[in-house]
């Protein structure tokens, strides 16, 4: 193995999470915190850590339908995240929007604007379902260094 | 010459540069392992913040629009290179002797204040609104703890002079030396205010709970540092790690060097900032909350000064008139 190779392995076990609420009902965010925050989890421990700034981000975590009123404003977030970045879309709303589908102020499916990675489904999802996917997400992420 | 390589190995490798960056980042990780275990959880590995360094060097750095670009990219590498030059100037105890040629003790200060200042300005180069918050309240911190910190130096150089004789001295090597042949002054009651007074600057200087106020988290997103991404934040990261070393062994110098040599006294030297920095930032960090910039300000102006000026009273009184 090369070292930038071995750089490259060590830099994977360090992503740091940024949330992006896209008009979501909160349900999916309180899991998310819920994941992040107790101690049965402990996702610290794979070096993960949420970071307030969406400079500071690896992976992109986002909730909800993206809703006509939050579109512009989640699409300048998502473009203050510096490469090489992984998008991963939580709950059933980015997929098809969920309980809001064939409303007319959402835009799910929302990979019509985000080039999404990773889907978790579930209404909200449960913390083991969100560690999986972001784990898969990390798989992506490490290609990408 | 020899004597400018035996200064450059200083900045870059021992004590400073690497060695200094390899402890301040283990610091850290232990710090965060054992904070992880206090509150029930595995925590991350000890070598944890040397991935987020690594992680950091693969992102691309953005300048922001709003952001004064050579202002904003030069701040991160002010504020390293002073840490880096500031390692070198602290003598360990029985294993190195800083060269007099680069600077003492007031020198120290001065490059001590430069991180807190390069903060500053990159808070302000930002152009973030959270980075002027940030800002103001590092402003502040820092002209509440520079206070007490001069005068805690002042007392040391004070009661070390007075002893040997002579005006107050700002060699570092010579007060380790004074101590390691008559005591540490840790155990001295004329400097326990002192040593107390700058256990409060620790934390302060380095952004720790309870005074991490300029860079809180959750209130303004790191402040400062909310517009800097990849390598640019990691060198912050650096310096942060340089100051934990710095401040920590400009203690360990002031109050408590072990009359040791060689690899004995450099293995104890690292399990003295070890401990320091458990008991001290992470036991405490994780048992109390962020006080506000106010009663911070009036905390540094009301204790840390009290005791640093009883402890300078004191030596000065005795070296006015009185034997010790």
């Amino acid at each position: 193995m090369t070292v930038l190779a071995r750089l490259k392995n060590l830099a994977a076990r360090s992503p740091w999470l940024y949330r992006i609420n896209a008009g979501s009902c909160n349900g999916c965010d309180v899991e998310l915190a819920t994941t992040a925050l107790i101690p049965r989890y402990d996702v610290e421990r794979l070096g993960i850590q949420y970071c307030g700034s969406p400079r500071h981000a690896d992976i992109v975590l986002i909730t909800g339908p993206l809703t006509k009123h939050v579109l512009e404003a989640a699409t300048r977030i998502y473009a203050e995240i510096p490469d090489p970045k992984v998008t991963v879309a939580v709950g059933v709303c980015p997929i098809s929007g969920g309980i809001y589908r064939e409303s007319y102020a959402v835009c799910a499916p929302i990979d019509q604007y985000f080039p999404v990675d990773v889907n978790i489904p579930g209404c909200p999802p449960r913390p083991p379902a969100i560690i999986e996917g972001v784990a898969k997400a990390l798989e992506i992420w490490r290609q990408r260094l | 010459m020899a004597n400018s390589y035996a200064i450059l190995i200083a900045v870059l490798l021992f004590p400073g540069g690497l060695f200094a960056l390899a402890l301040g980042l283990t610091l850290k990780g232990a710090d965060r392992r054992v904070a992880a275990r206090l509150q029930g959880r595995v925590g991350p590995p000890l070598t944890q913040p040397f991935f987020d360094i690594v992680k950091l060097g693969f992102k691309r750095t953005m300048v922001p629009d709003t952001a004064s670009e050579t202002v904003f990219l030069a701040a991160p590498l002010v504020g390293t290179a002073s840490m880096l030059l500031a390692v070198a100037l602290i003598p360990i105890a029985g294993v190195y002797n800083p060269d007099p040629q680069i600077g003492n003790l007031l020198v120290l200060l001065y490059l001590l204040a430069i991180p807190g200042v390069a903060l500053m300005i990159a808070g302000s180069a930002s152009g973030s609104p959270y980075g002027a918050i940030g800002f103001s309240r590092e402003m502040a911190l820092m002209l509440a703890y520079e206070g007490p910190i001069v005068l805690v130096v002042i007392a040391v150089a004070l009661r070390t002079g007075l002893a040997e004789g002579h005006f107050p001295t700002f060699s570092l090597a010579e007060i380790v030396h004074y101590q390691q042949a008559h005591g540490a002054f840790v155990l001295d009651p004329v400097m326990w205010p002192a040593a107390a007074a700058f256990a409060f600057f620790y934390p302060a200087n380095l952004g720790i709970v309870p005074f991490d106020i300029p860079e809180a988290e959750t209130e303004v997103l790191e402040g400062p540092l909310l517009e800097y991404s990849g390598p640019a934040l990691a060198l912050f990261k650096i310096m942060s790690a340089l100051k934990a070393v710095v401040v920590l062994s400009l203690g360990v110098a002031l109050f408590m060097p072990l009359p040791l040599t060689g690899g004995v006294g450099l293995a104890a030297w690292v399990g003295q900032q070890l401990v320091l920095v458990l008991i001290g930032v992470t036991a405490v960090r994780v048992s109390r909350g962020r006080m506000r910039i106010d009663q911070a300000f009036v905390f540094f102006l009301k204790w840390p000064l009290l005791l640093s000026a009883a402890s300078l009273a004191v030596a000065a009184y005795y070296t006015a008139g009185g034997a010790l």
